[in-house]
């Protein structure tokens, strides 16, 4: 039965609602929604690069603050953050509470991890997650005064692994929609984007003075293109590829 | 190639039997060193019951690369038994339409991340599809926390029973870690995800997912 506290049956719900959700935005609302729950407002969610691989191509989600972002990144810290650093050498989910309680840090690694607060983070989470393939990714929230319990740590590794994976999913999802999308002919277009407002084949033939015939052909050739089974959904294909505009 | 036998099967089928109990052996006592029963060089333990269903992945030449076994919670529950705990939705741990899956493994190429994932899903997808074949509503595992989002990447539909907590004196004891327990419904959609993530099934642009025919061998009389 559920356990007497509430982390369990939350981060089961979570898990629920998420697996109902297919666009990027809709999971990263239902993710940082959840996370603002636990008490972290921020969230950066990544692949550690392959050999070759770009770290900005390995980034799923990043709310950090922007300024925060640019000066992190003009001092490299990445390099001495011991947030960072300490995943050389563990490999179970740990806090930065837990870095500074466990680890002897040097006045310089402090004073990265202190940075933060100015920027609304005094303690986060990095969560680890291998892959099948057994590349290494992390998820980090952070936040002011996130709930950091033990309970609330095993519910935060559940929701860490979904939400990564769907971030994943989705960004992979729309980057392979884009590479494969093979673009409309000039008349595909045209007759598009009178589908869009509405007309029938019929309608469209007389105006474009063609055989109803050939009119539904191009349809068909288009939302084959547009891998759609029905109208609407390849005329919501063409706008979101910029093939058509309303 | 995959075969699939049954626990009544292990006099006929003598030479997957061993491979697959000395197998078991090295990854599980061996590489894992988890405290289970070894009788020499083999592990065999209390759920390697004539109820039971072995999926097993073999080469051309009757090597074993992969297997898992699945048997009926209603008789053989590691849940049940040792981990009820798990469980915190109040789903029963046994029930007649859920099996468990247990004493999963897949001798990866090394270096080849890519190609390994047909090596990681084959035997786990024929253990769905047998799933459907039988009408089982779910299959329920326990795993260690490390291994447990390679299961979710597999299957987005992955539902866990509850948190996870520290088994065998938990991280940094030899044998422990954190585990928990899942489902996975026994649907359609569900073996199409671990046929698409084994690359089982090809995708031809503007056509429906065509199956690549399983080069199979069902045992089970």
């Amino acid at each position: 039965m559920l356990e007497r506290d509430q982390y369990g049956k939350r981060a089961l719900d979570f898990v629920q609602r998420l697996q109902q959700l297919s666009t990027y935005e809709e999971i990263s609302a239902c993710v940082m929604k959840e996370l603002e729950w636990f008490g972290f407002r921020h969230l950066t969610s990544f692949s550690i690069p392959a050999p070759g691989e770009k770290f900005k191509d390995c980034m799923w989600f990043n709310n950090r603050p922007p300024d925060y972002i640019e000066r992190y990144s003009e001092q490299n810290y990445v390099l001495r953050d011991p947030v960072v650093t300490e995943l050389r050498q563990n490999l179970t989910p740990y806090s930065w509470g837990d870095l500074r309680r466990n680890r002897p840090l040097k006045k310089e690694e402090i004073k990265i991890i202190d940075e933060a607060r100015e920027w609304g983070s005094r303690d986060g989470m990095m969560i680890q997650i291998m892959t099948g393939s057994g590349s290494m990714s992390c998820f980090c929230p952070c936040g002011l005064e996130p709930d950091l319990t033990p309970r609330a740590r095993a519910a935060l590794e559940v929701i860490a692994i979904y939400s990564h994976h769907a971030l994943k999913r989705a960004v992979l999802t729309t980057q392979r929609q884009e590479i494969e999308h093979v673009p409309l002919t000039r008349r595909e277009r045209e007759i598009m984007q009178w589908v869009a407002i509405g007309k029938s084949d019929e309608e469209i033939g007389q105006i474009l003075s063609i055989a109803t015939a050939t009119v539904t052909q191009h349809v068909e050739n288009a939302k084959r293109k547009l891998d759609a089974l029905r109208r609407t959904y390849a005329v919501v294909q063409a706008i979101r590829l910029g093939e058509i505009s309303v | 190639m995959i075969v699939i036998l049954k626990g009544t099967q292990r006099r006929q089928h003598l030479g997957y039997f061993e491979q697959m109990f000395r197998l078991r052996h090295q990854v599980f006592i061996k590489d894992l060193g988890w405290p289970l029963p070894s009788a020499n060089g083999r592990e065999i333990d209390q759920y390697d019951v004539d109820d039971a269903v072995y999926f097993l992945d073999v080469t051309d030449d009757d090597i074993l690369q992969a297997s898992v076994r699945l048997v009926p919670s209603e008789h053989c529950s590691l849940v049940a038994d040792y981990f009820p705990h798990l469980i915190e939705t109040g789903a029963p741990a046994r029930d007649p339409r859920v099996y468990e899956c247990t004493r999963y493994f897949f001798l990866p190429l090394k270096g080849r991340g890519r190609d390994n994932r047909g090596a990681r899903t084959r035997v786990l997808a024929a253990m769905v599809e047998w799933g459907l074949v039988n009408r089982l509503s779910h299959i329920q595992c326990v795993v260690d926390m490390a291994a447990f989002p390679g299961f979710v990447d597999m299957v987005p539909q992955t539902i866990p029973l509850g948190l996870p907590h520290p088994y065998g004196g938990g991280h940094g004891a030899p044998g422990g870690g954190d585990c928990i327990a899942f489902r996975w419904p026994v649907t359609r959609e569900v073996a199409d995800a671990l046929h698409v993530y084994g690359r089982v099934v090809h995708r031809r642009a503007g056509n429906d997912p065509v199956r690549a025919a399983p080069k199979s061998r069902e045992l089970i009389h």
